[in-house]
């Protein structure tokens, strides 16, 4: 029964293209009728995702849903696909944020709207794509494949500096996906010299000996590739740009999943694949992470710009997620998955937010506003919801996210861990004072008396994102037995000696079980 | 010996071609002469394409399962020479039905443009059939000529007549380097007969000088063809002067046969392995491990030069048919890698890449002929401001064509540098691989630049872009759909260069 499940739901946006194609934008009655058969496709996508959720056994650390089909046999490509439980929130992330995110464009895009429209539906599919594939090359495929439809929706229907932004974008990312290409060429011909096989097959090539220089160089190109994405300090210069120009669509979706798919790379591709590479680059990894959560959050402190502030807090909350990784430890690293999720929910939601205000009086400034608290309280209040999940607080998703990474990360790299606890702190004061300026005190600029409230459709694609705030932040036990197996596989994977040593009885049993683990995958091939 | 029948199975494509050559000379000159003159030129301009349709068909149906010498060691055919003869005459069909729409556009009555581009592809099938040095400089020059004449079509344009006299001038240079490699070879081993010249140059110390210089001379006038830096220079303006059909047909016909037949020379001349035991046993075996240590260097710096110069000079400029042009040199550094690999993939590469750069250059240049109207009308790129709302659909091929040439997916020109990359990465050129990878990042910028033009501007003026005939939609269709068709599922023709690959000593 699930035989081709996982190419349904990727290419299932694709379908929803067709008809658009065809459809005149000239006239409101053919822009409406688009936007709707854009929305339905993407709630399509959703449901086809919920069958996923149904049918996945997160008692199984290995990859389910599998699809095998050769493709390009003289080179042992093949479509291969399959998800897992590293996988599994992001991709339920996609394409659940993805109709909120079409519902938010309604009236926000008005020109062009069938070639945006048609520019989300491919994006959702080259994003599906990319969480689901296990085979290397087409992995790569359709990670290259997302920067089109991202430049162009930054480049056409981006801010002032549009297109400075959106080639700043595709260049950085290009630069280090192409070298990872290399790489990935590279590691393939090692594997055939040492076992004879030419595959790009994800899970032959787990564990393929590499010398030890090549295993630094390659996992420095595909940490390159993906420390651009995530993005880790100093590589986040595109991001503020890429965010700030960006429509409020393109930074929901830049933020919300695109920015995963760095981290996914390194959990799924970078560390599983060059161990020893990934261990050597350890402390600079940490140190950078622990350097982005706490630039992150001192420059989001001082952005006059909301949404740029917004964009340099995922600089930092993207850092919790690198440490969280590099700790090692199931808590840290499941933390790290959470955490990408709540970042995903609490950052969109921002972004959405920042939107609605933009749409009414087309500023983003600070000091344009203050005070409207008063005027439109149900912004208000969503708003300081979001902010609090955003810092944290506990019985939000925040709080499960970076507890469980500094958690964890406390067990190895206690300075870490303290530092990065700072960044928290910081947190709270440069969201909550962007959040006392705006929305508090007097109503010092008179255009702003006149600001409507949230409309109906606005409170509609709130709603689910504040259902999930709080679900995780409440029952985070939902989410996390999905990854249970998964990540204890993942960490096996990575580094088994690292918990060595009898003097720490918890994390004797934590590898016990990581052996386990890896003995079932065994069992599983 | 010598036999009627076998010449027709063999090179029945190239006489084909002749014989259409000539059938368009006199049809000219006595028939169709009470129609208007744009019609009679609408109608010889069908008539080649029928012409270069039956030589496709010939060799595809007649010739592709040949391994075959005739006329006296002059001419063979097999399957790697096939597949080469086969891109060279899809380059052929396309760049003539676009010919077709260009001439209707720029008012070009002279129906020689047709005799002349079919006199071209026959020294084309010609040279890539070749065995023999002597016949392999005929058949270039047949070629090159009728290229310099198509290249001054526009006889009012300055430009065009300018870049035909400078790709006249330098061509006959390079042609001339050529003669003195094959001289020089002559000289050593008394022969102009590739196989006999192996056997000879086998028994001889492989670093007599004769033979090296000889082997310079012939690289340094392949490479003039091939455009690869520093013997590119002439490229920019011929390719910016002549007509944008004419420019589309030199980058690829011109390309595959340059690279078609360095690729046969390098491999049966300089492989004394294959000479020495007369059997095609070096199939996989790196064929010039002795003499490599020659050329090879010097391959490495070129094909790094060429992708570099080309990508980045392409940066610069303004007009969108010169960054063509310097563009095209930089796919010529790309398809040098595959020569520098010098292993079955990347000899397999460098098939599947000019048969991908033929659908995704005509492609390209189809469309940027439409746009421009007449010749030089709009081709800065500040006459593609917003083109995309003028003319959606032309705007989208544009963009298809030139996403395949930064190498991006789901488009052929991804997969077909995903081949070349992985061959000479297979070899162990890590840092070349990497360097080239990152000119490719550059070449995605000067791409791009076009398509935001295209797409994130204003128009500024009104642009009238000219009217699509019906056989320039046809080729650029057919360029798209075989640019995804190939991106997508590129397996079976991939392992068709494959075959043809391996196929390339079997009739020594």
């Amino acid at each position: 029964m699930n035989g081709l499940q996982l190419t349904y739901v990727t290419f299932m946006p694709l379908l929803g293209v067709i008809p658009i194609l065809f459809i005149s934008q000239k006239g409101e009655a053919g822009k409406a009728l688009i936007k709707w058969v854009s929305f339905v496709t993407s709630l399509l996508v959703f449901a086809a995702s919920l069958r996923l959720y149904a049918g996945f056994d997160p008692s199984n650390p290995n990859f389910q849903f599998v699809e095998l089909a050769p493709w390009i046999p003289a080179y042992g490509i093949s479509y291969h696909m399959g998800m897992d439980g590293l996988a599994f929130w992001l991709v339920m992330l996609t394409t659940f944020l993805t109709p909120i995110t079409i519902l938010s464009t309604w009236n926000a895009i008005e020109k062009r709207v069938k070639e945006f429209h048609v520019a989300m539906l491919f994006l959702e599919t080259a994003m599906l794509g990319t969480f689901l594939a296990i085979d290397v090359f087409l992995f790569y495929i359709f990670w290259e494949l997302l920067l089109i439809p991202m430049y162009l929706i930054i480049g056409v229907w981006g801010g002032e500096r549009r297109i400075y932004a959106a080639i700043k974008f595709f260049l950085f990312t290009a630069v280090g996906s192409l070298l990872m290409l290399v790489c990935i060429i590279g590691l393939v011909y090692f594997h055939k010299e040492t076992t004879g096989i030419l595959t790009f097959n994800l899970l032959e090539l787990y564990g393929t000996k590499l010398p030890h220089i090549y295993e630094l160089l390659f996992f420095a190109a595909f940490a390159l590739a993906f420390a651009i994405k995530v993005p880790m300090f100093p590589l986040h210069t595109w991001l503020p740009d890429a965010h700030v120009e960006a429509p409020t669509a393109g930074s929901v979706i830049l933020a919300g999943i695109l920015l995963k798919m760095g981290t996914y790379g390194f959990m799924r591709f970078a560390m599983p694949l060059f161990p020893a590479g990934s261990e050597y680059f350890t402390p600079l990894i940490i140190t950078l992470s622990v350097i982005g959560i706490i630039y992150g959050a001192l420059v989001a402190m001082v952005q006059p710009d909301i949404k740029k502030l917004v964009a340099y807090s995922s600089v930092s909350h993207l850092g919790y997620c690198m440490l969280g990784l590099y700790a090692l430890t199931p808590q840290a690293v499941e933390g790290s998955i959470l955490q990408m999720i709540n970042h995903g929910i609490s950052t969109s939601a921002l972004f959405l937010l920042v939107g609605v205000v933009y749409e009414r009086r087309h500023t983003r400034l600070i000091s344009e506003y203050g005070g409207i608290a008063r005027i439109m309280p149900i912004y208000a209040t969503i708003f300081l919801i979001i902010t609090l999940s955003s810092i944290g607080l506990p019985s939000t998703n925040g709080f499960i996210g970076e507890f469980l990474i500094l958690l964890g990360t406390f067990k190895v790299y206690k300075a870490a861990a303290v530092l990065a606890a700072s960044g928290v702190i910081l947190g709270a004061v440069y969201m909550l004072w962007m959040v006392q300026r705006v929305f508090y005190g007097e109503v010092t600029n008179p255009k702003n008396l006149t600001l409507k409230d949230m409309t109906c459709r606005e409170v509609i694609y709130m709603l689910p994102l504040l259902v999930m705030v709080f679900w995780i932040g409440l029952y985070p036990n939902f989410f996390l037995n999905k990854m249970h197996v998964s990540v204890n596989k993942f960490i096996a994977q990575t580094k088994v000696e690292r918990y060595k040593g009898p003097h720490c009885p918890v994390q004797h049993a934590s590898l016990e079980m990581n052996q386990a683990a890896a003995h079932g995958q065994v069992a599983g091939h | 010996m010598f036999s009627l029948s076998e010449l027709w199975k063999i090179t029945g494509g190239q006489l084909i071609l002749l014989f259409f050559a000539f059938v368009l000379m006199f049809v000219d000159l006595y028939c169709f002469q009470k129609d208007a003159p744009e019609k009679r030129m609408n109608k010889m301009g069908w008539l080649a394409v029928i012409g270069i349709l039956a030589a496709l068909g010939h060799v595809v149906y007649r010739e592709w399962d040949l391994t075959q010498v005739v006329f006296m060691g002059v001419f063979s055919m097999e399957k790697y020479t096939a597949f080469l003869v086969v891109t060279t005459l899809i380059a052929g069909l396309i760049a003539t039905l676009i010919g077709i729409g260009y001439a209707q556009n720029n008012q070009i009555i002279r129906t020689e443009y047709f005799t002349l581009s079919i006199f071209g592809l026959y020294g084309a099938v010609a040279m890539l059939q070749s065995i023999d040095l002597l016949m392999m400089f005929i058949a270039l020059e047949i070629m090159s000529i009728a290229v310099y004449v198509l290249a001054g079509f526009l006889k009012k344009d300055q430009r065009s007549q300018e870049g035909a006299l400078k790709y006249f001038l330098l061509g006959s240079f390079g042609s001339a380097f050529f003669l003195f490699g094959v001289v020089l070879l002559y000289g050593v081993s008394g022969s102009v007969n590739l196989s006999q010249i192996a056997k000879v140059i086998a028994a001889e110390p492989l670093n007599r000088p004769e033979i090296l210089v000889a082997m310079a001379m012939i690289m340094a006038g392949l490479f003039f063809k091939m455009a690869l830096v520093p013997f590119h220079m002439w490229t920019p303006d011929v390719y910016e002067g002549s007509p944008s059909a004419v420019t589309g047909y030199m980058a690829t016909v011109v390309k595959a046969v340059a690279f078609g037949a360095f690729v046969k020379v390098f491999f049966v001349i300089f492989t004394p392995l294959l000479a020495g035991s007369g059997e095609p046993i070096f199939q996989g075996v790196s064929s010039l491990s002795a003499l490599s240590v020659y050329w090879k260097p010097v391959v490495w710096w070129i094909a790094l030069l060429t992708m570099f110069f080309g990508n980045l000079i392409a940066v610069s400029q303004q007009n969108v048919k010169r960054m063509l042009a310097y563009s095209s040199v930089a796919h010529a550094g790309y398809m040098a890698l595959g020569i520098l690999a010098d292993n079955g993939e990347g000899r397999m590469a460098i098939l599947f890449y000019l048969l991908a750069y033929t659908f995704m250059n005509l492609g390209a240049f189809g469309v940027l002929y439409v746009i421009d109207g007449k010749e030089r009308q709009a081709q800065e790129l500040e006459d593609y401001r917003g083109l995309a709302y003028v003319r959606p659909g032309l705007a989208f091929l544009m963009s298809l064509f030139l996403v395949s040439m930064a190498g991006l997916p789901p488009t052929v020109g991804f997969i077909a540098k995903f081949y070349l990359f992985a061959a000479i990465i297979k070899e162990g050129y890590f840092l070349l691989a990497a360097l080239g990878i990152l000119t490719s990042a550059i070449g995605a910028y000067y791409y791009l630049r076009v398509i935001y033009m295209l797409y994130m501007k204003e128009p500024a003026h009104e642009v009238v872009p000219g009217r699509v005939n019906l056989a320039t939609y046809l080729a650029i269709i057919i360029a798209a759909i075989s640019v995804l068709y190939l991106g997508i599922l590129p397996s079976n023709v991939a392992k068709l260069a494959d075959v043809a690959q391996s196929t390339l000593s079997f009739v020594f």
